[in-house]
């Protein structure tokens, strides 16, 4: 009995609490990633932190990711999902609108292309002069596209790298939907269409109080995604930071730190702040889901 | 993108500006670097904790074993008969069998085992064997994630008796390099790296095309403002730039200002002093090429463009008709090159005509950084093999099959081999003599990420001199602090 409970909880201390230790104590030396010994230096990686400029362009970048990218993911899956399966033909059965099946599919594709193919994809859509997206917009007529450089803009590279992470997750988020949605009962959405209830008074009502537990997760697990971002970043922007640095990410500035530059400590210390600030992301999700629940079941 | 270097680099994911290489770029090298990618991310999210508790755990040492042959005129380092070496291999745009090649020389000579094993990502691989304390005997120290040299100093041989002893034909291994060739591998006045490739930085053009528009090469940046409207009357633009590559034009103007103010104003800036840019033969640079920016001498859209595809609007389009790079340009563009293009190289242009170093002078650096460790089984060994790839054979054959100078002088007949790059960066090389110099900070501290960010803003003109001076001195000092 005490085997399959010990042996577990050692699995994971050992290799999930330890290195979670580990991380912390490098963070407080100036370890330079080569050599047996280091010094103990206290919190000066985190002051340092602080004042550094680059670092904290990073943790602003990631805040705008964590704040946009799921909130216009879910939104969009959200709308796909329920066009897809409730907000069909206003008479007969509920069901989606034609061809939803074909919606929902196609809508699902991007998620099956790794990320770092995304990103190599559409780093080459936004190419000043071979990419799509110019050549389109060339072509009807739009000629100051002419070279311009979706990446290279300090205006334009954040949202379109943030587009190309909402492209790249939507497919996914839209089945989740779509199969909490199926769950709900037919009758409710029955009733409110008896009582003349809007399609998006309809969403707006019932679908999202019925699916609350699954925006939660889904804003959860987008949020910690976006707040890494690594991957399309690197992708988009190889070697650097995007113009100005603004699409910088914690986790690419901490790779050059660890990688190029050879500071591990300070580098461990910028991994212990993005973990801080994914768990506190995560903890503002779950409140405010909390608070607005507690509010609707006063009401009722 | 160069590749890597010294120490360096990279590629996509990769870093710095350096020198030397040529490595990177090709096609074939993206697929790696984007593996790299993949293994970077996983190393920075989750793996950092991991692997440094393993390294940890196995921080034992080693010793020198190994080294127990008798030193002599003939067996300089005291190579034992039949002991074995390994040497790990950055495999990047110069692949990794000429060092097969020497290693093989090393084990008919000695009845040696080698193991020469190619590696593209040498600092994540050999973190724990450092920690281990049991490295291998021979590293070819480059690529994107090189290990940053500052970071394992005290851990390596110093080879100032590998350039002592004599090569495979009996002659004084000194004697037969290139001037200067021991600077980039100097660092805290010890000799640690032998940089093997010898890669000319210059301003690169088309010999056919400026014969048939009657274009000369500039010598200044006024020639070159010059050019540029002649460029613009054809419908062509001077520059281009991409974006992981906009460091090269740091590396333009940085080898001008020096050139123009002599080498004190490369010391100031590569020992990261106060004020450092604000000097003004680099300030004089900065204005002239703002005024090339203005004049909309430069393909827009260079921060949004990959660099092999920027690139290629010079080699294959030739919308653009000059191009700023290391010797390696050669060799990354090879399919991307236009017919009877006939690349040559010229070297930077000065701010007058009466600089202080000639307008031959060049940056021209030993790539591609050789350590030995100290902890190594058999640094005999290792340093065994450095001199069998400083003897004629090896080095004859890595210039041959790789159209690249190594450090050894003289072993590049006329033809270059048949190539009109590598003849002329052996020309300009002559040229220069002894006015080679080098700069290594942006490799050494690893700021070339940083670098690139502004470079984009200021080749797009979002970003004026004084921002560009502002920013470049900023990453100087935040270096200098962290030192």
């Amino acid at each position: 009995m005490a085997v399959f409970l010990i042996l577990p909880l050692a699995i994971f201390l050992l290799f999930v609490i330890w290195p979670f230790v580990q991380a912390i104590y490098y963070s407080l030396t100036d370890w330079g990633g080569f050599s047996p010994t280091m010094n103990f230096i206290g919190f000066d990686n985190f002051v340092k932190l602080a004042n550094d400029d680059t670092f904290m362009q990073a943790v602003f970048n990631c805040i705008l990711l964590g704040i946009f990218v799921p909130l216009i993911t879910i939104v969009v899956a959200l709308i796909i999902a329920s066009v897809v399966t409730v907000a069909g033909p206003s008479k007969g059965t509920i069901r989606g609108v034609k061809g939803s099946g074909f919606y929902r599919t196609v809508s699902f594709f991007p998620y099956c292309i790794p990320a770092i193919v995304i990103g190599l994809i559409w780093s080459q859509v936004y190419d000043p002069s071979a990419g799509l997206l110019n050549g389109f917009l060339t072509s009807i007529g739009l000629h100051k596209f002419t070279n311009f450089a979706w990446l290279g803009e300090v205006a334009t590279a954040m949202p379109a790298s943030m587009f190309v992470i909402i492209w790249g997750f939507i497919g996914f988020y839209t089945v989740l939907f779509v199969a909490a949605i199926k769950s709900i009962p037919a009758e409710i959405y029955e009733a409110v269409r008896l009582d003349g209830a809007t399609r998006f008074r309809t969403a707006w009502s019932i679908t999202l109080p019925s699916i609350r537990d699954n925006i939660q997760t889904a804003y959860i697990y987008l949020g910690i995604a976006a707040l890494d971002s690594f991957v399309y970043m690197s992708a988009l922007f190889p070697n650097a930071g995007g113009p100005a640095n603004t699409t910088l990410v914690i986790s690419q500035d901490l790779f050059n730190t660890a990688f190029r530059k050879g500071q591990f400590g300070y580098a461990t210390a910028m991994g212990v702040v993005l973990a801080a600030i994914t768990l506190l992301f995560a903890a503002i999700v779950f409140g405010i889901v909390r608070l607005t629940k507690g509010r609707e079941e006063g009401r009722s | 993108m160069r590749p890597c270097g010294r120490t360096r680099r990279t590629i996509n994911t990769y870093n710095t500006e350096k020198k030397g290489n040529t490595h990177t770029m090709t096609t074939e090298n993206r697929g790696v670097d984007r593996r790299s990618f993949l293994r970077g991310a996983m190393a920075a999210a989750v793996a950092v904790p991991i692997t440094v508790s393993l390294a940890s755990c196995s921080s034992g040492g080693s010793g020198d074993s190994g080294s127990g042959g008798t030193k002599s005129a003939k067996n300089p380092f005291g190579i034992k008969e039949s002991s074995s070496i390994e040497a790990v291999i950055f495999n990047g745009g110069y692949g990794y069998d000429y060092v097969s090649y020497a290693a093989k020389l090393v084990d008919k000579k000695w009845k040696t085992t080698s193991k020469v094993k190619p590696q593209t990502n040498i600092a994540q691989s050999l973190q724990p064997r450092f920690v281990g304390g049991n490295p291998p005997d021979l590293i070819d120290n480059s690529g994107a994630n090189q290990i940053g040299f500052n970071t394992i100093l005290k851990s390596l041989e110093t080879l100032d008796d590998v350039f002592a002893a004599n090569n495979y034909e009996g002659k004084k291994i000194s004697d037969t390099l290139y001037p200067n060739v021991k600077v980039p591998g100097t660092f805290s006045n010890k000799f640690v790296a032998m940089n093997y490739v010898m890669t000319v930085y210059a301003v690169w053009y088309s010999a056919s095309l400026f014969e048939e528009n009657g274009w000369t090469p500039p010598k200044t940046w006024d020639e070159a403002l010059d050019l540029g409207a002649k460029a613009k009357a054809k419908g062509k633009y001077l520059f281009v730039w991409g974006k992981e590559a906009a460091t090269y034009y740091l590396t333009l103007a940085l080898d001008s200002a020096i050139k123009e103010g002599g080498l004190d104003v490369m010391n100031a800036v590569n020992n990261l002093e106060k004020n450092a840019w604000s000097q003004k033969p680099i300030q004089d640079v900065f204005n002239a090429l703002e005024k090339i920016v203005k004049a909309g001498y430069f393909i827009p859209g260079g921060a949004g463009t990959q660099f092999t595809a920027a690139q290629a609007k010079w080699s294959n389009d030739q919308q653009a008709i000059l191009y700023p790079s290391g010797g390696w340009i050669e060799n990354e563009m090879k399919k991307a090159t236009k017919e009877g293009f006939k690349m040559t190289g010229a070297p930077a242009m000065t701010v007058t005509s009466d600089s202080k170093l000639p307008y031959e002078a060049l940056r021209a650096a030993a790539g591609e950084p050789y350590i030995v460790p100290s902890q190594g089984k058999n640094v005999a060994g290792g340093k065994e093999i450095m001199r069998a790839m400083l003897s004629k054979d090896a080095a004859t054959n890595f210039s041959k099959t790789r159209l690249a100078p190594t450090i050894v002088k003289g072993l590049v007949p006329a033809d270059g081999f048949g190539s009109t790059a590598l003849v002329s960066q052996t020309k300009m090389l002559d040229a220069a003599g002894d006015n080679i110099f080098d700069w290594e900070f942006s490799s050494l501290y690893g700021l070339n990420t940083d670098q690139l960010v502004i470079w984009n803003s200021f080749l797009s003109g979002q970003a004026d001199v004084a921002a560009l001076t502002k920013q470049m001195q900023k990453i100087s000092d935040d270096a200098a602090a962290s030192k």
